[in-house]
């Protein structure tokens, strides 16, 4: 038993990049059954549905965890036969959790979450190098929340988002014979997330949630180029080579609606949709202050690059076995949609139609302190490029793995 | 329990691997590049400056090995190609000290570079780096039979590369380089070479020259000998195709296949469009001087047009006015007009027909009044009935290198076309790299303003590649424009 339990986590070891640059590595319990969302054993509920505090079995619970994302991708163009990989660094999202009733009916909580980010990073002559060479992107999301029992089977909860982002883009100014980085650690924005959390019958739990959008303002960002000194004034660049910009990403919402059902009292099986609003991010617009880099006629100091991102659909089916006091064995599968068409393929953020199968593992050492380990791996479609706006064509194919540690306490 | 876990890993693992694509059909690595129906084992290239790997005003060493036949036989190596050979400059500067002597410093300088001068960059002529090195000779043979300045009928001259005729205007310096003999003519030390497959791109000159001297020339347009001609003439089409017929002849005597291209209109190229047609701004102190210094010119055109000695049109065309606020045209010499005597000199201002020579930048600085006080000489402008035989001369040669191409049924390179779409709006686009033929800033010309950088070479091998694939069905892969040499900037 044991063995078999083992040889699923190290085979499916691992994954869970979501479309986009959105990631699903939120709570390592969650992540070995496929990322799902109806469970209430611990604080790190608070990220999927404020209003699972409510049930949470302790008056205080603290969770926190951390991931090791791993993926990579290849590039291949068939015209000219070259193929390059990424030399993606390794990805550390991380959460932090808390959760307390301060009434019977009433919890509050406080949630800190990674829930997007992407490092691309390719090889340096590799023939997207003008689209991006480098590009990391961070968000990180603070959550004050509260929830309220309406009844003994349901509760409502709400929470506000402060986010907080950095962007740092490298790419290369062929034309210029030079590169160019763009950067804002200071992006933020706000949202706000809300959710009904249900517990019908002793077997079942239903939980709906949604978490809004947040644009991400970056307002102070700072363009360097990386050129000859004579092209200063030329592209209107002040006498360190650099200008300022301003851009607004988008992080967008997601619906979710999540079930697990308890099948025997030490097996349950849990599913989950979400509903991702990536049309929301259907351009980029850099507005640099005097940088004559743009390719709107009116204003060349704007560029504006067509992103044409779709709603997703992601589906989720995991499920737990108890299998004595200590450990508990967890497994999953989700099919992940990429944002975005061929004609619309990003570099600068690959994205795949993906299987995803996760296991993990939940170790609870003594009474209300537990160990989860998790991983996940992605198997992403292989797919065309077609990009007519950058001119880009060509195949990729990704691979991608995760694995999480995470820990809990419940006190009281 | 055990049962259930399997069946959860089982079904997990069937609905993965049901819709799981994740591997290449074809991995880049495994594709074999095939000749088709050519053969590459011997490839020659023929043709002028636009074959040698000319650009910056000079040949020298890297141009050389950006030429775009050089790229393209480096992708034939691929489908069994052999050494490329080309005659290579001794330097990476190029010129040649003692024609540069000879020619009043005026011609055979070292590559020009972007220098920035009053704040400006501006492309500034080196020195020659050396003089005339001769490396051919009997038995020497080159895969680049590119010769810069070549016109059509040239490669069929002996003694085209006899070093005693290049003081005397008889002979190229770039092929007595390279020449097996004092009385070799071009194609045959391409053709004694056996090759299996060539390249032949030549005619630019044959209507280039004429334009870049501002029509100088004379179109020699029915004159079938051209013996007659002067450097600077158009040549007429018929002595264009004849040419080219003789050598496509010549070459695929043997068998051997090849690509032939034709003429771009110079209008898309940086060298005639730089510089706008409407150069001369109009601040109110200086419109109001140069009308009044115009008057005298404008009531002397009056009088001819009341006597009859010129129409109103044409009156009209030569009544010089600046206006304030606008862009004027530049005043101009056009020996079109009518000679109306040394009194009434055949002068004009520009229209947005003509185009004024990226050579004729230095003069329009306020300072030295050229276009506004002192009129632009012939030599700085192509006017609009200069340019009208240049764009006929090119279609007759277009079409009669259209006919031979396919008389031969060899693959066609529409080099024109492609050049008209880099000279659009929208340019070409690379990999996220957008070219256009923009001068310094576009990416794809070579400071010279007429000849390719490395990278805008690469676009049109690639061209090349293409076409040589639908024709002959060979797989040569295409190279990565933005790999190669563009503008240096200081």
């Amino acid at each position: 038993m044991k063995k078999i339990v083992l040889t699923t986590v190290l085979l499916a070891g691992v994954l869970a990049q979501a479309g986009g640059f959105r990631v699903s590595l939120q709570g390592v319990k969650q992540l070995a059954m496929a990322h799902t969302s109806a469970h209430t054993e611990d604080a790190s509920v608070t990220f999927f549905n404020p209003a699972g505090m409510s049930f949470i079995p302790a008056k205080l619970s603290v969770a926190a965890g951390g991931f090791g994302a791993q993926s990579s991708v290849t590039y291949q163009n068939l015209s000219t036969l070259e193929s390059f990989d990424t030399n993606n660094p390794l990805g550390t999202p991380i959460y932090a959790a808390i959760a307390y009733k301060i009434l019977d009916n009433v919890s509050v909580g406080f949630n800190f979450s990674t829930p997007f980010g992407s490092t691309v990073e390719w090889s340096s002559d590799w023939s997207g190098r003008e689209i991006v060479q480098r590009l990391e992107l961070k968000a990180f999301y603070f959550q004050p929340m509260v929830s309220f029992k309406l009844s003994p089977w349901a509760s409502v909860g709400g929470s506000f988002i402060y986010a907080k982002g950095s962007v740092d883009w490298t790419k290369t100014a062929t034309q210029l014979g030079g590169s160019l980085n763009i950067k804002d650690e200071k992006a933020s924005g706000t949202g706000f997330g809300l959710g009904f959390y249900l517990k019908p019958t002793e077997k079942l739990d239903v939980s709906i949630a949604y978490r809004s959008p947040v644009d991400m303002k970056a307002d102070a960002g700072v363009a360097s180029f990386n050129v000859s000194p004579s092209l200063y004034p030329l592209v209107g660049l002040d006498a360190n080579g650099q200008d300022k910009f301003k851009a607004v990403l988008p992080l967008v919402d997601e619906y979710t609606v999540g079930v697990t059902y308890k099948i025997t009292p030490k097996w349950l099986v849990s599913g989950d949709f979400n509903y991702t609003g990536w049309s929301q991010y259907n351009k980029l617009t850099l507005d640099f202050e005097n940088a004559a880099v743009g390719n709107q006629p009116n204003d060349p100091t704007v560029l504006v690059s067509p992103k044409n991102f779709h709603n997703t659909q992601t589906w989720r089916v995991g499920t737990q076995y108890q299998i004595n006091d200590m450990f508990a064995a967890r497994a999953g599968y989700y099919y992940d949609e990429s944002p975005y068409a061929d004609e619309n393929f990003q570099a600068e953020t690959p994205s795949f139609d993906s299987n995803v199968i996760t296991a993990g593992l939940g170790i609870n050492l003594m009474k209300g302190f537990g160990v989860d380990i998790a991983g996940g791996i992605a198997l992403p479609k292989s797919r065309e490029a077609k990009n007519s706006f950058t001119s880009f064509y060509g195949q990729a194919k990704a691979k991608a793995y995760y694995f999480g540690l995470g820990l809990s306490y419940n006190a009281f | 329990m055990k049962k259930i876990l399997i069946s959860t890993v089982a079904v997990s693992a069937l609905l993965f691997t049901v819709s799981c694509n994740t591997d290449f059909d074809t991995d880049v690595s495994n594709v074999v590049v095939t000749n088709g129906e050519a053969n590459f084992t011997k490839f020659v290239s023929v043709g002028n400056s636009l074959t040698s790997g000319f650009r910056d005003g000079a040949l020298y060493s890297d141009g050389q090995l950006q030429s775009f036949p050089a790229i393209m036989a480096q992708q034939m190596k691929l489908a069994g190609g052999g050494e490329f050979k080309q005659p290579m400059m001794p330097n990476n500067i190029g010129g040649f000290s003692s024609l540069f002597v000879a020619s009043g410093q005026t011609e055979f300088y070292g590559k020009l570079t972007l220098k920035v001068v009053a704040g400006a960059l501006s492309p500034t002529p080196s020195a020659p780096a050396g003089d005339i090195d001769f490396i051919g000779g009997a038995g020497k043979m080159f895969n680049n039979m590119g010769v810069p300045g070549a016109k059509s009928y040239h490669l069929g001259v002996a003694g085209y590369g006899n070093p005693a005729g290049i003081s005397l205007g008889l002979a190229n310096p770039y092929f007595a380089r390279f020449a097996t003999s004092v009385s070799a003519k071009v194609i045959d030390d391409a053709v004694n070479q056996a090759p299996t497959f060539f390249s032949l791109w030549i005619g630019n000159n044959d209507v280039l020259s004429y334009a870049t001297s501002g029509g100088a020339g004379v179109d020699r347009t029915g004159n079938l000998n051209p013996a007659t001609y002067g450097s600077n003439d158009i040549t007429d089409p018929n002595v264009v195709a004849g040419a080219i017929s003789g050598y496509v002849n010549a070459l695929t005597a043997n068998g051997a296949k090849g690509v032939i291209a034709n003429i771009p209109n110079v209008t898309s190229i940086p060298f005639f469009t730089r510089v706008p047609n409407k150069p001369i701004p109009g601040a109110p102190a200086t419109v109001t001087a140069l009308n009044n210094a115009y008057a005298a010119y404008n009531a002397g055109i009056l009088q001819a047009k009341d006597l009859g000695a010129i129409t109103q049109a044409e009156y009209n065309a030569r009544l010089i006015k600046f206006t304030v606020g606008v862009a004027n045209g530049a005043v101009i010499l056009d020996k079109d007009l009518t000679n109306l005597g040394p009194n009434v000199p055949p002068l004009r201002m520009s229209t947005s027909k003509d185009y004024i020579l990226l050579t004729a930048s230095s003069q329009l600085n306020p300072t030295v009044g050229g276009g506004t006080s002192v009129p632009l000489a012939d030599k700085y402008v192509l006017t609009e009935k200069e340019t009208a035989r240049v764009l006929t001369a090119t279609a007759a040669y277009n079409a009669k290198i259209k006919t031979i191409a396919d008389g031969k049924d060899l693959a066609f390179v529409d080099a024109n076309a492609k050049m008209m779409e880099l000279s659009g709006a929208s340019g070409i686009q690379f990999d996220g790299v957008k070219y256009t033929a923009a001068f310094v800033t576009g990416g794809t010309f070579s400071l010279d303003g007429v000849h390719l950088t490395g990278r805008g070479y690469a676009l049109i091998a690639n061209e090349f590649l293409k076409q040589i694939n639908l024709k002959y069905k060979s797989t040569l892969p295409m190279v990565n424009v933005n790999n190669y040499q563009g503008v240096t900037f200081p």
